[in-house]
Parts: structure tokens; sequence; C-alpha cells
């Protein structure tokens, strides 16, 4: 049994019309047994950059501190808040400071980022655990159901969805990979990122 | 929150009224299992930190200040040369938002703040008993849960000790 | 404490004079007076740096002296005083450009940078077994946060942003020259050509392309912006600094 299914849990993000929307389930378990059904892994990063840390539980806490701190430390230094492009990079860049001894996480993100003509458009990352960047158009995902959620997030998917569909999308997605596999599950949540609002979402799914 | 008393060295049972729940500050509780030896060494050096900064500060530090401070000193010891196999419950009263705080925390540093939680092999049936047990009742049902690993566990230890946090701090009790 | 010689209080560590003042840093500055006169104009569309590039003797090959540095794509720098120690600087600056690279994908904005330098530079005031830098820098880039802006470090450690300033041995004249020139609405042409008039004010010999060297800052249209960070097919960031070659400065002065 790998490290990273220790605890169990998954994450993806899908990208919208003038939106994003990043969801997770909210399991804790010990291998086979759950501990939690209220266990947080995504993190909002600024008011509109949300980052998802699937993996061993004990490295979501302690990476979320360690990009934590040098988020803040970033901020105070640079008078601004990070764009999800430079957020990307930091995050990787966290990782793979730890290439031989790595943080057992999957991160994925979504935000909105700045366009140069003042407008903002949809942003989507993800990394392995060493901090490779996969920038993608359309999804990624991360976790023990990652495999599940690719099937369904291929079927489901379809550019420009509007902020409510794309809601209905990502659940949809979440849960029914999810249910297919045993360490993911025990409820959901779901962060919906539009231009100038969040919509954040519990969801009620199986609890067995 | 309650922890057998059994301190056991192979198949022997060496002692019958160890000790395993601490009293880190006048509002808190942390009860400890894992490698002999490890658990007594971290249980203390957790205790005489959590005093140092009551001594340092005049006030104890919160439940959830505890609770991410040893956190964090067992994620440290985990990419350490030996790391600590201790898991803790922590249980505390926050007498500045007077609500109780309960957080399952295992030898890795993970962390869940949980409404109920058990280690070891009797948290397989005191869970279950849990998810359908009532909350309200805390002594009641901790006793259900005692009494059903005396029954079906094979290795059952045969005392518990008993303590309890709220607002007018520890204090033992007998079921 | 400031006597010709400097007084008890002005060897090796820099330590307070009875009536405040570190002689060192003083000193360094003194250094710095005596250099080569820089400065730096930003206009509406831009940013110019320039100074003179002066040789004891016409036996040296000039073709190979640099005083006007590229730190990366978007930040360049020039300097009055110690040719030596601005190669230090230069070579640390381009360290840090490169590092913050590394962690963030893309490079500093300029008060990043300058805050970087400024602060190597006050280190050297507070470490046993060094002495200050003896350069005055210009520091000219652009980012997308603040747009074009024009930093002067000193070797104090201590930093500001000007529209327009000078440093080295000229600079009260200049100074005064481009408080007279200087408008809100220049634009980068009209600089370059203040730049060399202010230049031409207390240069000593002739003014050409081999003694004087330019670097420009421009803004990217919002068209090369759009187009992303990524410039041409070698997926580098577009520059927005550059050094003026020998053809273009010379250009400049016959106009």
């Amino acid at each position: 049994m790998s490290i990273m299914d220790h605890n169990g849990g998954s994450v993806i993000a899908m990208v919208g019309k003038d939106c994003v929307a990043i969801a997770s389930d909210l399991r804790l378990g010990n291998q086979a047994l759950g501990i939690s059904s209220n266990f947080q892994r995504i993190f909002p990063v600024t008011d509109r950059i949300y980052l998802g840390l699937p993996g061993l539980a004990t490295d979501v806490a302690t990476l979320h501190e360690r990009l934590r701190f040098r988020l803040n430390m970033y901020t105070i230094k640079e008078e601004r808040e990070i764009e999800p492009e430079t957020f990307a990079h930091l995050v990787s860049s966290t990782l793979y400071e730890h290439r031989f001894g790595p943080y057992f996480i999957e991160p994925v993100m979504a935000g909105m980022s700045k366009t140069p003509s003042g407008g903002l458009k949809p942003f989507i990352a993800a990394t392995d655990l060493i901090g490779c960047l996969n920038f993608a158009k359309d999804f990624v995902v991360a976790g023990t159901a990652s495999s599940k959620l690719y099937g369904v997030a291929e079927g489901l998917w379809e550019p420009d969805l509007e902020p409510e569909d794309l809601f209905e999308t990502i659940s949809q997605t979440l849960m029914n990979a999810v249910d297919r596999d045993a360490f993911s599950g025990w409820g959901g949540i779901v962060h919906v990122i539009t231009k100038d609002k969040v919509i954040t979402r519990t969801l009620k799914a199986r609890m067995d | 929150m309650a922890a057998d008393t059994t301190a056991a060295r192979s198949i022997v049972k060496m002692k019958v009224d160890e000790d395993k729940i601490k009293t880190l500050s006048p509002h808190l509780l942390m009860a400890y299992s894992g490698e002999p030896g490890d658990t007594v060494q971290f249980a203390e050096y957790v205790e005489r930190n959590i005093r140092l900064y009551q001594i340092r500060n005049l006030y104890a530090l919160r439940p959830s200040a505890a609770a991410s401070w040893i956190r964090r000193s067992l994620a440290e010891s985990l990419r350490s040369r030996r790391p600590y196999s201790v898991n803790l419950l922590l249980g505390g009263y926050d007498t500045a938002t007077h609500d109780p705080h309960l957080y399952w925390i295992d030898y890795l540093g993970t962390i869940s703040e949980v409404p109920f939680a058990a280690h070891g092999y009797g948290s397989y049936f005191a869970l279950s008993l849990l998810d359908r047990g009532p909350l309200e009742e805390g002594l009641a049902t901790l006793k259900r849960c005692i009494d059903e690993v005396s029954k079906r566990l094979v290795v059952s230890p045969g005392n518990y000790k008993i303590k309890v946090v709220d607002k007018d701090g520890v204090r033992e009790v007998e079921l | 404490m400031a006597s010709a010689d400097g007084g008890a209080y002005s060897y090796s560590l820099t330590v307070f004079s009875p009536s405040g003042k570190l002689v060192q840093i003083e000193h360094a500055l003194a250094a710095v007076a005596q250099g080569t006169t820089s400065l730096g104009i930003k206009a509406t569309n831009g940013i110019v740096i320039a100074t003179e590039k002066k040789t004891s003797s016409i036996l040296i090959d000039d073709s190979v002296i640099e005083k006007v540095a590229t730190i990366c794509p978007n930040i360049g720098i020039v300097y009055s005083g110690m040719g030596p120690d601005f190669r230090i600087l230069v070579t640390k600056a381009r360290k840090s450009a490169q590092a913050y690279w590394k962690i963030y994908g893309e490079y500093p904005p300029t008060r990043v940078l300058t805050q970087e330098i400024a602060t190597v530079m006050q280190q050297a005031t507070q470490s046993g077994g060094v002495r200050p830098y003896g350069v005055s820098l210009l520091v000219a880039g652009w980012d997308n946060h603040r747009g074009p802006s024009l930093y002067q470090v000193d070797p104090s450690g201590s930093f500001w942003a000007w529209k327009a300033s000078a440093i080295g041995k000229n600079m009260i004249n200049a100074k005064t020259f481009l408080e007279k020139r200087y408008n809100d609405d220049i634009s980068l042409e009209d600089a370059i050509h203040t730049a060399l008039l202010t230049l031409k004010e207390g240069f000593e010999g002739q003014m050409t392309e081999k003694t004087i060297e330019i670097g420009i800052v421009t803004v990217p249209t919002p068209a090369e912006l759009e187009e992303g960070k990524i410039g041409g097919e070698t997926g580098r960031p577009r520059p927005t600094f550059r050094k003026l070659s020998e053809e273009e400065v010379r250009d400049y002065l016959a106009l």
C-alpha cells in the first residue's frame, strides 16, 4: 500500500466560462478505517485562488503551513496579492526543494488570473509530489480517486460552462468518482470562483 | 476521555495502574498510546513545554493552539532520524470561547478535530458504536464503548482510568 | 568628527562617531562624488539611464568597458563610483534575479530587486571586516505591478524612487539642470535627448558613442502584453530593458 493512499482523499478542478471550480471529498482515513468526515483539504490562498492538497494528511497540514508562510512573506515584500501563475510556480519550487524526501501531496490549484487589459481569466494547475507543473486547459484531478475522476470528467466536462452548470458538472464528477473509490468520499465540498465572488457548497454524499 | 491502565511487555502485564492521560494545563487533557518509552518521553516533553508557555506568558495555550504545537512536534519528529511513535487524543475546554474541543492526532502528525475519537485495537469497536450512540450522554456512551471492547476484544485490558475536562477543569471519574 | 583625516572613527568597522555619524559611509559617498556622472530620467513611456565612460588613457580599449549593466530582461543598472565594487553588485543582483526566477517562474519587480541590492549594501555597513560599497546606483526597470520605475541606491543602503536623478561628479549641477528640464509628460525620445544634454553640461572632452553609455526601459504595448511574457521562438520573456548600441547612440548624438 502506497503512502499516498494512507489517508485517502481526492481533489478536482475545472475551468468554466469566466469561472473555475475546485472540489474535494471530506474523508480522513487511517488505511481502511474512517477517522473523520469533515477533513478540509482545500484552502483559500487569496480572494480568488484556492489550493487543494490531496495525499498524506500530515503533509496536508505541514505543506499548508509552509505555503502560508512563504505566501505571507511574498505579500508583505511585494505589497500585492500573488497571481495564480506565480503561486503555481511557488508551490512547484516548494515541493521540488524536497526532491529526495518529498511531501506526499499532489496539489491542485484553481483561481482567476489578471489579464493585461484588466480582466480576469480562469486558471487551473496541478503538480505531482515533486512539483512537476501541469497547466491544463480543461480539468485537473489528483488523489486516490484520480483515475475514476479522469473517466467521469472526460465524459461530463464541456467548454464554457456557466458557474451553476460548472457546479453541477464538478459535483457529479466528484460524487460518482469517489463512490467507486474506497478511500475517498464521506461528503464533499465545492468552491466555484467567479469574477466577483466565491460560491462554496457542501455536498451530501453516501456515508459508507 | 478514557484509557486503559495496563502496561504490558510482550504478553505479560507489568503494571495495572498506569495513568496514560496527562493533564497538560487546567483545561487540557492528553491521552497517549504507542511505542513504550516513546509515549512517556514525548508526553513529558509536551507537558513541560506547555507548562513553560504558561509560566512565560501567564496564561495557558488554548486547545487549538496546543494541538497545532503538538502536531508540529510530531511532524518534525517524523522526518528525523528516529521518530516518536506516539498516537494522541487531545481534549480541552476553551475558556475564551467556552466550548470543548477534541483532536485526533497520530504519530505522523495527522490532525483532525472530531466529535469522537479512538486509537488502538479498541477503536474498531468504539468508533462503530459511537457512530450510532448518543453523544449527549458522554459518560454513559463511553461506558458502553468500554464494555463493548471488554466483550469483543481478545486482548481486552482490565481497568480504565477516566477523566473529564469541562469549564470547571479536570477531574477523574469512576463509572 | 569629519576632520580631514577622518579622525578616530574612520577605520575598518563602521562605528558611530559621538556626533552620531558613520564616517565610513560619508567617505563612501565622497568616493561616489568623485566618480563619473550618471543619470536617469523616467518618461511617460519608458526610462533612460546614461553615464559617461571615461578612460584614463587613450590606449585603453574602451569597447569592453561596461558601466550600464543588464540584470535581467526587465531591469538594468548604472553606477557612479568604484568600478570593481559595481561589478560585485552586478554579479549579486544577477544571481538574486535568477534565484527569484527559480522560485516564481518570472523575474523580480524593480522594487524587489532594488531592495535586495540595497540590503546587500546595508549589510556592508554593519558587518565586520568589510567596507561599505563605494558606489551609488540607478536601477531602472519595468514590471507588471508598478510599470516603469527608477530607483537610486546609496552606499548606506538607503533607496528612493525618482522621476529623474543624477549621481557622481556633477550631480548637483546635473540635478538642477534636470529640475529645469523635467516635466511629467516627457516622452522617452525627449528624455534621451535631455539625458544627453545633461551629460554634456559637465562633460570634459568630446562626447561620442565611445564615451557614453545609454540603457533604456520601454513599456510593452497592450498587444505585446496580451501575447504573454513569452516572446519569440526562444521561449524567453520579452526584454523591456536594453542597452543602446553604438550606432543608436551615434544617431541620438547627431540629432
